[in-house]
């Protein structure tokens, strides 16, 4: 039985984890409602102008789209990469398994300016700076990890015999992979490719280095807004990077399952 | 190893399984599977029993195709079983884990042997339905497989092995998780099942009690050796080796030299029955089964044995529907375990006892020396 006073304890704990997880999302909530022209919690006054100005700004929506197709290229390069990593990772005996298993480590290691700064070096020895491609590439490599890790844990739980059964069943190589490993690894799949898309959305280091004006990403032009003028239109923008993680979380409910996802973790 | 030959050599050329000479070398020192043959006829349960670690696994992952033997040969049906891919073979498996498709329903674990092996799926409901039913799990068809239980998980782990038909069912340790009650259940489950459709199967386990229970012939494995293959009957009644006198069934063991009438250990004259050409005064090891000695306050009781011997009870376990006795006879270097069934319930002896327990020569048997 918990004691009245360890109730206590414990609720207060519980209650001042929520409010500091969720004060920045908050204030900034509260600051894009503002009517007023400066950034300010509580908002002076309420009103929707600033979502009226982020609906005009040209340059704002182009770096979201950029960002939009950065994640889906991002995406696109690690859904097969990660997935078959992971797969041969957790269900092949694998030669140089541990080597390899660092080698896929590296990029958590390595500082994110480090990686960009030979990313930047690579590609623009390769002229092909100033697109789009190379920065979703840059965030697939960056953020390999995340769904290797992902797919690896669900492959693991899976029956060592699984595959074996599929070919007692008259499955063929290709078969058993599309037919039983594959779904069945699939909300590690979709897992991973969420986090990837939401991380390539984020990311802004890499792309700091490897965008320029023509191909600057959302969180690249908001830092340069930043740098001029903190406005609330900053504060809508900010609001919608949220719903987006939002729309996430609640994909991945809604296709694997929160409660998946959270013990693969 | 003194191998009784299960069937006629002619035989073998209409066996279902033919296992010659099989090798299984992982290279990590002793052989896994040592020369292992043995025929199966068409429509009889084979149950491998042994120990962890005997080979039982690898042998049968190697009739199943999953590994290729270092040396020998398997046939099934007539045909080198190397020669067919795996997934070419018409073998059903149930594996020790059930190795179930988890993002299926039942019906759709079910089917999916029937749709990779192109059967005309207009029949497939139906059939898939029928073998449903025959593991009595009708109506279940839409469930998903987390929703069952483990019995109902293993059901369907039977209907998809033997929906397609199999010339060959194989069970590697399916019933090894489950608990007594449904181990025993789904073991009668399998005996009907197999019954009904006749298909023939190799079953693979640790358990000497299901071996019994469900099988037509049994092999006893240990350390990758097949130390006998027999009915059950024949393997519980005349084991070929100390080992097998152990692994089924519960023995005492007795070591001393051989006289005319049976084992002399320590002095004490113990009755039993002598294999053939057992040169007199060599030493040998006797067995003998928990069921199979006498015991009683009385020594007149014992006076139709062929061998009696005084003692005392060192331990007293109560098993329910009978007593296990350990016995302790001075001179003897281990205690005697003894079953005794009272189904009129007398009070048992209890331990420290002064008891008479008594035997008759044929069922002390006495092994030839090189299978000690």
């Amino acid at each position: 039985m918990i004691s009245q006073s360890q109730r206590i304890t414990i609720w207060t704990l519980v209650w001042i984890a929520l409010l500091t997880l969720s004060l920045p999302t908050i204030v900034v909530l509260g600051a894009s409602f503002t009517s007023g022209n400066i950034i300010a919690f509580p908002p002076d006054g309420l009103s929707l102008k600033w979502y009226a100005k982020l609906a005009m700004a040209r340059d704002l929506q182009q770096a979201f789209l950029r960002s939009l197709v950065v994640s889906l290229i991002c995406t696109a390069v690690a859904l097969p990469v990660g997935t078959l990593a992971g797969l041969a990772l957790s269900r092949f005996r694998l030669r140089y398994e541990g080597a390899i298993q660092v080698y896929l480590l590296l990029p958590f290691t390595v500082p994110l300016i480090g990686s960009g700064i030979g990313l930047m070096l690579v590609f623009g020895e390769w002229r092909v700076l100033g697109s789009l491609w190379p920065v979703g590439v840059a965030c697939a490599v960056i953020n390999l990890p995340f769904i290797v890790w992902s797919v690896s844990s669900s492959a693991v739980l899976l029956d060592p015999d699984l595959e074996l059964a599929a070919q007692s069943c008259g499955a063929g190589r290709v078969q058993t992979f599309l037919h039983v490993t594959l779904p069945a690894v699939m909300p590690g799949v979709i897992t991973g490719s969420l986090l990837m898309f939401i991380l390539a959305m984020n990311e802004f280091l890499v792309s700091l280095l490897l965008t320029d004006a023509r191909t600057v990403t959302l969180p690249v032009q908001i830092y340069n807004s930043i740098r001029s003028i903190i406005t609330p239109d900053l504060a809508a923008v900010s609001v919608v990077f949220i719903l987006i993680a939002l729309l996430a979380i609640w994909l991945l409910d809604k296709l694997v399952g929160l409660e998946v996802f959270l013990k693969s973790k | 190893m003194n191998m009784p030959a299960a069937q006629p050599a002619d035989g073998e050329r209409h066996a279902a399984v033919l296992v010659r000479d099989v090798d299984m070398d992982f290279g990590n020192g002793p052989l896994a599977v040592q020369s292992a043959s043995f025929s199966l006829e068409a429509g009889r349960f084979l149950t491998i029993l042994g120990p962890s670690g005997s080979g039982k696994t690898t042998l049968l992952r190697m009739i199943a195709g999953f590994q290729k033997p270092s040396r020998g040969q398997i046939l099934i049906g007539g045909k080198a079983s190397d020669a067919v891919a795996p997934h070419k073979r018409t073998i059903g498996m149930v594996f020790q884990k059930l190795a179930l498709f988890p993002h299926m329903t039942v019906n759709e674990n079910v089917a999916f042997p029937l749709k990779m092996r192109r059967f005309n799926p207009k029949d497939i409901p139906e059939r898939v339905a029928r073998y449903l039913d025959l593991v009595r799990l009708g109506g279940y068809g839409t469930r998903r497989i987390h929703e069952l239980s483990g019995g109902q998980q293993q059901r369907v782990a039977i209907a998809r092995a033997l929906v397609f038909e199999p010339d060959l069912l194989l069970l590697d340790e399916p019933l090894a998780a489950l608990d007594r009650k449904l181990r025993e259940e789904m073991q009668l489950e399998f005996r009907r099942i197999q019954k009904e459709l006749g298909v023939t199967t190799i079953n693979v386990t640790h358990d000497q009690r299901e071996a019994l229970v469900v099988s037509d012939e049994i092999i006893v494995m240990d350390q990758g050796r097949i130390q006998q293959h027999a009915d059950p009957v024949a393997m519980y009644r005349k084991p070929a080796s100390p080992f097998v006198a152990n692994f089924i069934g519960v023995s005492s063991f007795l070591k001393g030299e051989v006289t005319e009438t049976g084992l002399s250990v320590n002095g004490f004259s113990c009755a039993g029955t002598l294999p053939r050409n057992m040169s007199l005064g060599s030493v040998a090891q006797g067995a003998i089964r928990a069921e199979q000695i006498r015991i009683s306050a009385t020594a007149a009781d014992l006076a139709s044995c062929d061998t009696t011997l005084q003692g005392t009870v060192t331990d007293t376990i109560f098993e329910g529907e009978r007593l296990l006795y350990f016995v302790a006879v001075p001179g003897l270097a281990t205690a005697l375990q003894i079953y005794h069934h009272d189904p009129l319930g007398h009070a048992p002896h209890d331990r420290g006892a002064a008891v008479t327990i008594g035997w008759n020569a044929r069922d002390l048997l006495i092994f030839p020396p090189q299978n000690m």
